[in-house]
C-alpha cells in the first residue's frame, strides 16, 4: 500500500459532496466510498467527517433522512441537494484550474523562465 | 398571551435540541458499531475491533461539540453557555466575586432606593386626568406671588376664554363631630367646578353642584375616602347622611377616592365656597388657590398672554387694589413638586457618582485579574476562539457579576427605602408612595447590566485585542504600561467624583451646623404651642371670639406648672400667616410705597411668654384697646426697612383697615416698641419684616384672615407637657372646640430642620462611601503595582536604595494619583456645588474652608491607603525579588 496522504485543508467538503453525488450514503458509507475511490491513499480522520457533514447540511448542500442500512439498522442517509450539485460543479472547476496552475508552476524548468 | 407563546417556543427549542442530540448519538454509535463489525468480519477479535474503532474515530465528545458548532447553535445557547461559564469562573475566585458583588450592590442599592423615591415623588404623574393641562394661577405684585382675591377670581372667570375650567379653593380646617369626640380636620373651601378641573370622579355619591355653591343654602360636604374609612367606619350608606362640621349639620353628598389629593394638602373635606356678594366684590384679600384646565389646543403661553390683557383691564377697573398687579400661571406639577426637584436630583446625581465609583473599582479589579488570566484567554484564542467570541464571553462573565450585584442591590434598596420612609422628611409629598415596584426593578436590572458593561468593557476589549505572542513571551515581572495607565485613570476619576460628593456633603454639613447655631430670636425652652380654631357660626362676633381666647388664657394661666400663657395668630415656625402692606406716615398713598410685612396678632402677654427681647420702647398692656390710640410693635428688620437710621418709636404707619370715610381714609398705628428679629419662617430663612398688634385692637375683618384660629403659647416650668389639662381648659371655654397640633417649640424647630438634616445625612453617607471606595481603589492599584515591580524594587534595593526611599516612591505615586484626581474634582465641584446654593445657609457654594477641609481629608485617606502597599514594598528581599518569577 502506498503511503497515505494527509487531506489538504478544505478538500474534505468537496470529497463528501462528490461521494454523495453518486447516490445517498450514510456517514460510514461516505468514509468507505472515499477510501475506496482513492484506493486507500487518503487518510481521513473519522471524527472530522461528522462536523463536516453537519456543516454542509446546515449550508443546505446536502440533505439527510433516516433509512435502513445494509445490516438492517437505522442509519442517517445523506444525499446531494440541487444547490449542492451546483456547488460541487463550481468547486470541481475551481479545483481543476487551480491544479493546472500549480502543476504548471511546479513543472517549470530553468530554461523556461 | 405573550408568556405562553414564549414558553412554547422555549419548549420547542429544548425539545428540538434534545432530539438533535439523540440523533447525533445514534448516528455516531451506528458508525462505530458498523466499523467494528467490519473489523470483526476481517478477523479481528470483537474486543480489539471495538478498541480500534474507538481510537480511529477519535474523541466522541469533541466530535459532538464540533458538530453542534457546525450546526450553528443559537445565540441564546451560547449566551447561556457563557453565563454558566462566567458563573463557574466567579465561583473559583470567591474573594473577588464577593468584593465585586458587594461593591456593586452598594451602588445599585443606593441608586435604586433613590430612584424609587424620585419615581414616586417627581416622575409619577399627579392622580388626575391629563395633569399636563392643569395650571396653577397666582397674582403677581412687585416680586411676590400671592393668592388670588375672590373679586379677581370672579372677574377672571368671566373674562378669560383660555380655560375649560377655572376653579378656586382655599385651605381651611374644620371642627368635625362625626360619632366621636370633636376633631380638627384639614380641608378646602372650593368652588363647584373644582373637581371637574381635575377630572376625577367620586368613589360614591356625587360632587356638589353649582346650585349648591351659593350662599345661604343647607350645608353639603364631600369627604375623602381616608376619612370615610378611618372615622366613619366605611359606612356604605354615608351618602345623604348628616355629619356636624363647625357645629352645623352638613349632608355628605360624595366620597372622593384616596388618590384624589390634587394640591397635595391631605384634605379630608371639601365644602362649597358659596362666595357672598361682599366676597365677590373683595379685590383686597389675596388668598385663593386658583387652578385652571387649559382648553384643548390652548398653550400655556397663549393663556398667559390673555391673562396679561385681563390684568391690564383689572388694573384700570380697580386702581386701588389691582394697581401693578398681574397674573402668572405655571404647570400645577411644577408648583407642587418644584421644591423637591433640586434635592432629589442632587441625591440621584450623588448615587450616580457612587455607582460610577463602584464600577471603576470593579473595572480595576477586573483589569488586575485579566492579567493573571491572560494565559487562559490566550489559550482560548490559540484554540480558535475569535476575538469577538472572547470579548462576548468576558462580558457575559461581567453580566453574571452585574446581575448578582443587582439582586443583592435590590435587597439593599428595599432595606434602605424602608429606612427612608421611616426617617424621611414628612413634608415631602408622595414620599410614602415610594416602593420597589416594577419600574424600580427594571431600573435596577438596567443599571446592573449597564454597569457590568461599563466595568467589563475595558478588560474585554483589551483581552480581545491582545496579541498572542506577546502574552506567551511576557513574564510576570514586567508590567505592561498602558494597562497601568488605564487603571491609574480609573483611580483618578474615582477620587475626582469622591471629592465632588465630599464637597457637597461638606457644604451641607457646614450649613446645617450654622443653622443649628442660629439664634431663633426667642427662648425656645419649655415653650409649648397648640392651635385653637373657633367655628364661624358660634364665634362670628369679633368680641365673642376675642373674649373666648382671653378666657382661655386666664383659665390656662391658673393651671399648675405653667409660668405664663399667651395667644398669637401664627406662632414662629408654625407655617402660614398673613402679611399686610404698611404705608409709612408722610408718603403718598400709592401701592409702590407699601412695605409688605408679616402680621402677628398677639395677646399682651405674648412677647414676655415667648421671651422675645424688647430692644426699645414698651410692651403691649391690657389698656391697649380699640378705645385708645392704635399701637404696634415692629421687629428690627421692619424698623430698618421703613425708617432707616431713624428712631422708629413714635413713628406711625397706616395698615390693615380703613377709616369711616372709605378706602382712602388711613388708620394709623403708632410704633411703641421694637423687638428682636424672630426666625418665624425657619432658622435657615431670611427674617422678614414683621409687626405685632394687640388682640384688643385688631381690625374685625382680621378674624376672617386668620380663620378665627390662634396659636396658644404656653411657657411651662419644665416637666411634662400638660396635654390633657390644656385640652380640658379649651373645652371648658369653648365646648366642642379641640386644641390640636400640640408640640414643644424645640420639636417644631427640629421638624423644620428635618428636611435639610435628612439631605445632609444621606449625602454624608454617600460621600463617606465614595471616599472609602476610592481609597480601596488607590490601595488596589498601588498593591498591584508593588507586586508587579517586585523585581525593580529588589534591584533598586540591591543597588543601595534605602527603605525610606522606596516608601516615599510608592507613597508619592499614590499621593500623585490622588492629587490629580483632587484637582479635577475641585474643578468639577466648583461647577457642581453652585446648584446647591439654594439649599445652603450662610455658606457660599465655593466656601474655601469646606474645599480645603475635604481636600485634606481625602489626601490623608489617600496617604493611608498608599502606606500599606508602600510598607509591603520595603519588605521585599532583594535576593528573593531577583529570583521572583
Amino acid at each position: 500500500m502506498d503511503k497515505q496522504l494527509d487531506l489538504l485543508q478544505g478538500t474534505l467538503d468537496m470529497l463528501i459532496l462528490k461521494a454523495v453525488s453518486l447516490g445517498p450514503l450514510h456517514g460510514y458509507g461516505i468514509l468507505l466510498r472515499i477510501q475506496q475511490i482513492s484506493k486507500d491513499r487518503l487518510e481521513i480522520q473519522q471524527g472530522s467527517l461528522y462536523p463536516a457533514l453537519y456543516r454542509l447540511e446546515h449550508q443546505g448542500w446536502i440533505a439527510s433522512e433516516w433509512g435502513e442500512s445494509e445490516n438492517k439498522r437505522k442509519a442517517k442517509y445523506y444525499k446531494l441537494t440541487v444547490a449542492g450539485k451546483r456547488r460541487l460543479q463550481a468547486e470541481t472547476e475551481n479545483w481543476n484550474s487551480m491544479a493546472d496552475v500549480i502543476a504548471g508552476i511546479l513543472g517549470t524548468k530553468p530554461e523556461e523562465v | 398571551m405573550r408568556f405562553w407563546s414564549q414558553l412554547r417556543s422555549w419548549i420547542q427549542t429544548t425539545l428540538r435540541r434534545s432530539r438533535m442530540e439523540s440523533e447525533m448519538d445514534a448516528e455516531l454509535r451506528f458508525h462505530i458499531e458498523t466499523f467494528t463489525e467490519d473489523l470483526v468480519r476481517d478477523g479481528v477479535s470483537r474486543q480489539e475491533a471495538l478498541r480500534r474503532a474507538r481510537i480511529e474515530f477519535g474523541g466522541i465528545e469533541r466530535v459532538k461539540e464540533e458538530g453542534r458548532e457546525a450546526r450553528g447553535v443559537s445565540f441564546l445557547d451560547e449566551l447561556l453557555q457563557d453565563l454558566r461559564y462566567g458563573q463557574r469562573v466567579l465561583r473559583k475566585s470567591p474573594g473577588f466575586a464577593v468584593v465585586a458583588v458587594l461593591t456593586l450592590a452598594l451602588g445599585i442599592g443606593a441608586t435604586t432606593a433613590i430612584f424609587s423615591v424620585v419615581n414616586a415623588v417627581l416622575l409619577r404623574p399627579l392622580a388626575m386626568e391629563d395633569p399636563s393641562r392643569v395650571v396653577y394661577l397666582q397674582e403677581q405684585w412687585q416680586d411676590i406671588f400671592p393668592g388670588v382675591s375672590v373679586g379677581n377670581f370672579s372677574d377672571l372667570k368671566k373674562l378669560s376664554t383660555s380655560f375649560a375650567e377655572l376653579s378656586a379653593s382655599n385651605n381651611a380646617s374644620f371642627n368635625l363631630e362625626a360619632r366621636e369626640l370633636p376633631e380638627r380636620v384639614d380641608g378646602e373651601i372650593a368652588t363647584a367646578n373644582y373637581f371637574a378641573t381635575f377630572g376625577v370622579q367620586p368613589l360614591a355619591g356625587r360632587v356638589f353642584t353649582a346650585e349648591e355653591d351659593r350662599p345661604g343654602l343647607p350645608k353639603v360636604v364631600v369627604i375623602s375616602e381616608r376619612m370615610w374609612r378611618a372615622r366613619l367606619q366605611a359606612d356604605p350608606s354615608i351618602v345623604g347622611q348628616p355629619i356636624r362640621i363647625n357645629g352645623l349639620p352638613t349632608t355628605v353628598v360624595g366620597v372622593m377616592p384616596k388618590s384624589f389629593d390634587p394640591l397635595l394638602s391631605n384634605s379630608d373635606v371639601w365644602v362649597p365656597a358659596a362666595y357672598t356678594a361682599e366676597q365677590l366684590a373683595d379685590h383686597d384679600d389675596h388668598y385663593l388657590n386658583v387652578m385652571g384646565r387649559l382648553k384643548p389646543g390652548m398653550s400655556q403661553a397663549q393663556a398667559q398672554s390673555e391673562l396679561n390683557v385681563i390684568a391690564h383691564r383689572l388694573q384700570q377697573l380697580y386702581p386701588l387694589d389691582d394697581k401693578d398687579r398681574g397674573f402668572r400661571i405655571q404647570p400645577l406639577t411644577s408648583v407642587l413638586l418644584g421644591d423637591q426637584r433640586l434635592g432629589l436630583r442632587m441625591m440621584l446625581a450623588a448615587v450616580g457618582f457612587l455607582l460610577l465609583i463602584a464600577c471603576a473599582n470593579i473595572a480595576n479589579l477586573q483589569l488586575a485579574r485579566s492579567r493573571t488570566r491572560q494565559k487562559e484567554i490566550a489559550m482560548r484564542a490559540a484554540l480558535g476562539a475569535s476575538p469577538s467570541r472572547i470579548a462576548r464571553q468576558l462580558l457575559a462573565e461581567n453580566a453574571v457579576l452585574g446581575l448578582a450585584g443587582g439582586v443583592v442591590g435590590v435587597l439593599l434598596a428595599h432595606w434602605a427605602l424602608s429606612w427612608i420612609l421611616a426617617h424621611g422628611p414628612a413634608e415631602m409629598p408622595r414620599l410614602d408612595q415610594s416602593r420597589i415596584d416594577a419600574s424600580a426593578l427594571t431600573f435596577a436590572i438596567s443599571v446592573a447590566l449597564l454597569s457590568s458593561l461599563l466595568f467589563g468593557l475595558a478588560p474585554a476589549l483589551r483581552s480581545a485585542s491582545t496579541r498572542l505572542n506577546e502574552i506567551f513571551k511576557s513574564t510576570s515581572g514586567v508590567s505592561s504600561g498602558s494597562r497601568d495607565r488605564v487603571r491609574c485613570l480609573l483611580v483618578i476619576g474615582e477620587v475626582a467624583l469622591a471629592l465632588i460628593l465630599m464637597t457637597g456633603a461638606g457644604l451641607l454639613i457646614r450649613s446645617a451646623l450654622l443653622v443649628s447655631h442660629v439664634d431663633p430670636g426667642f427662648d425656645t425652652s419649655n415653650v409649648v404651642v397648640g392651635r385653637v380654631g373657633l367655628p364661624d357660626p358660634g364665634y362670628h362676633d369679633p368680641a365673642v371670639a376675642r373674649q373666648a381666647f382671653e378666657r382661655m388664657i386666664t383659665a390656662a394661666a391658673a393651671l399648675p406648672g405653667l409660668e405664663s400663657v399667651a395667644v398669637v395668630s401664627r406662632a414662629p415656625l408654625a407655617g402660614g400667616g398673613s402679611s399686610n402692606g404698611l404705608l409709612p406716615e408722610g408718603k403718598p398713598f400709592d401701592p409702590a410705597n407699601l412695605v409688605n410685612s408679616q402680621l402677628q396678632i398677639i395677646s399682651p402677654s405674648y412677647l414676655s411668654t415667648a421671651r422675645v427681647p424688647l430692644k426699645a420702647g414698651r410692651d403691649f398692656t391690657l389698656q391697649d384697646t380699640r378705645e385708645r390710640i392704635f399701637v404696634a410693635i415692629v421687629n428690627e428688620t421692619l424698623a430698618r426697612t421703613m425708617w432707616p437710621a431713624e428712631n422708629p418709636i413714635g413713628k406711625r404707619f397706616a395698615c390693615c383697615e380703613s377709616g369711616p370715610k372709605g378706602r382712602l381714609d388711613p388708620v394709623w398705628h403708632e410704633v411703641v416698641g421694637v423687638v428682636a428679629d424672630v426666625h418665624a419662617q425657619g432658622l435657615g430663612r431670611q427674617v422678614q419684616p414683621a409687626f405685632y398688634i394687640p388682640i384688643a385692637q385688631m381690625p374685625p375683618s382680621a378674624w376672617d384672615w386668620i380663620g378665627r384660629t390662634m396659636d396658644l403659647v404656653v411657657r411651662t416650668r419644665g416637666g411634662v407637657v400638660p396635654v390633657q389639662e390644656l385640652q380640658s381648659t379649651v373645652a371648658s371655654v369653648a365646648p366642642e372646640v379641640p386644641i390640636y397640633g400640640l408640640s414643644t417649640m424645640q420639636q417644631k424647630i427640629s421638624d423644620t430642620l428635618e428636611r435639610s438634616h435628612f439631605d445632609t445625612f444621606l449625602l454624608a453617607i454617600f460621600a463617606a462611601t465614595a471616599l472609602l471606595l476610592s481609597s480601596v481603589g488607590i490601595y488596589g492599584v498601588l498593591s498591584y503595582m508593588v507586586a508587579q515591580r517586585t523585581r525593580d524594587i529588589g534591584i533598586r534595593m540591591a543597588l543601595g536604595a534605602s527603605q525610606t526611599q522606596i516608601v516615599w516612591d510608592v507613597l508619592g505615586f499614590g499621593v500623585r494619583l490622588a492629587a490629580i484626581g483632587l484637582a479635577i474634582g475641585i474643578a468639577g465641584a466648583l461647577g457642581a456645588t453652585r446648584c446647591l446654593s439654594s439649599l445652603l445657609y450662610g455658606v457660599h457654594p465655593t466656601d474655601a474652608i469646606t474645599f480645603i477641609a475635604v481636600s485634606l481629608l481625602l489626601l490623608l485617606v489617600a496617604l493611608i491607603a498608599s502606606y500599606l502597599p508602600a510598607r509591603r514594598a520595603t519588605r521585599v528581599d532583594p535576593i528573593v525579588a531577583l529570583r521572583y518569577e
